[in-house]
């Protein structure tokens, strides 16, 4: 059962991370690139939050993975694979009302000391777009440790499936339910809950 | 003319169908103060934007000690960075510190060691009075406070010239009065500044030249006791009239 945990949890984070570093680009390519970047951007986030991560799983791992089949046919790899860039269409969205939230005003106050664009971005918006996202963000971290029990079905061994094979070895249909529900809840609540509350801290210290 | 800091030539700014500058032409030169006022809306921001290139002119040139600004292939971020800008509604950078505020430019655009940096961005506090306040973040400061810390900003870059647009009409009366000292400091120091503002008992003290400026346009220049006294210009005498009621008010 703890191999499960270890790697639903391997899942998310990595999921979560790579999502932010695909996501967070992406996010100013919306608000500040050229017009096909846009469109590129919108395109992007409606395909990975329109299409079930159930499909798009199977459609990488059987479909894909006839194909390509390293590393496809690793049910792991494919299954954070699917759920980044799920996360990163999703992160992407959320970094976006950030950006707006911010404001033009304080690019516009980085690019009058002289600093590129490209070092206003670093310096002045991603710090704050963090603060601003937070409670965004623990939800995310908390849809990925969920979604990431479609992995199953790929045959990867985290808690959903762990509990699967319990169910079958012992015939007892509500304990490891029970028992998975309960994992799931401690998974996400408590980093969630943290994340919301640093975010409210910050942002009433930094009056965002 | 080799004094001269900052200039601009027939700038216009145009958007969409309205005309925000309309065909302005002014030099700045150095340790000169130049007031500009007028009524809102008249394109006073804009016109201080073209300068500072934060907003690209529709036609016209804007030179910065010579050099042309407006010709392709300037690098604008080293033009910005000698070009101190600030802003009615202060736009402190909410996740730093004073000291970070001030810093930022120092390590970043002028490339400075950190400890160099620190220093001068302290010295650059300690210039408005805010060296007590170098780790408070701007939410914690009041509205005086924040825009002296701007000032502070623009300061420690060591730029050859300041704008500031409208740097106290954002401010409770009150708080006004700490900018204004703060500014009046500046201009003892030689500082060349360009300035909108509605600040007339400060301008008539420190402006060598105060600009009317209306509907995108100079409509009358002149030292400040013309317009205290007798400006030629039949807007200029009914904003001046205008102006002076609310001041004593004020008072």
């Amino acid at each position: 059962m703890l191999r499960g945990v270890a790697t639903t949890l391997s899942i998310s984070i990595l999921s979560l991370l790579f999502g932010l570093l695909l996501g967070l680009p992406l996010s100013f390519l919306r608000v500040y690139g050229s017009r096909p970047f846009q469109l590129f951007v919108d395109g992007f986030e409606k395909i990975f939050r329109g299409i079930p991560e159930l499909v798009l799983m199977l459609m990488f791992y059987l479909g894909v993975g006839l194909y390509v089949r390293y590393p496809f046919k690793n049910a792991f790899f494919t299954a954070t694979f699917v759920l980044s860039l799920r996360s990163a269409a999703n992160q992407a969205q959320i970094f976006r009302g950030a950006i707006r939230g911010i404001g033009e005003e304080q690019m516009v106050a980085a690019r009058s000391l002289g600093l590129s664009r490209l070092q206003s971005i670093m310096y002045v918006m991603i710090p704050q777009v963090f603060v601003f996202s937070t409670p965004g963000l623990g939800s995310e971290y908390a849809l990925l440790v969920k979604d990431s029990s479609y992995s199953y079905i790929i045959g990867v061994l985290d808690i959903m499936e762990i509990t699967d094979r319990i169910r079958k070895a012992t015939m007892d249909t509500v304990t490891p339910y029970i028992l998975s529900a309960f994992l799931y809840i401690l998974l996400t609540f408590p980093i969630a809950t943290w994340l919301d509350s640093w975010g409210s801290r910050k942002k009433k210290q930094l009056g965002l | 003319m080799a004094d001269i800091v900052m200039e601009c030539r027939n700038l216009w700014k145009i958007y969409g169908k309205i005309v925000a500058v309309r065909d302005v032409s002014l030099q700045i030169r150095e340790g000169e103060i130049k007031l500009i006022f007028g009524p809102s809306g008249s394109g006073k921001s804009t016109l201080l934007r073209c300068l500072a290139m934060l907003t690209t002119p529709t036609k016209g040139d804007v030179f910065l000690r010579g050099e042309c600004l407006t010709k392709p292939g300037v690098n604008l971020n080293k033009a910005r960075a000698k070009i101190g800008f600030v802003f009615q509604h202060i736009w402190l950078f909410r996740h730093l510190t004073a000291l970070g505020n001030v810093e930022l430019g120092l390590r970043k655009v002028l490339k400075m060691p950190k400890k160099e940096a620190r220093e001068r961005a302290m010295q650059a506090l300690r210039e408005v009075r805010m060296e007590k306040w170098a780790h408070y973040y701007p939410a914690q400061l009041s509205g005086g406070q924040q825009q002296r810390v701007g000032i502070a900003r623009a300061l420690a870059m060591d730029p050859d010239i300041i704008l500031l647009d409208e740097p106290t009409s954002a401010l409770d009366p009150e708080l006004t009065g700490e900018v204004i000292d703060t500014l009046r400091d500046l201009a003892k120091r030689g500082t060349t500044m360009l300035i909108v503002s509605h600040e007339m008992p400060f301008a008539r003290e420190v402006a060598h030249e105060m600009i009317f400026f209306d509907e995108g346009q100079i409509i009358e220049t002149g030292p400040p006791e013309l317009f205290f006294t007798n400006p030629r210009s039949e807007r200029a005498k009914r904003f001046m009239a205008r102006l002076i009621k609310r001041t004593k008010r004020e008072e």
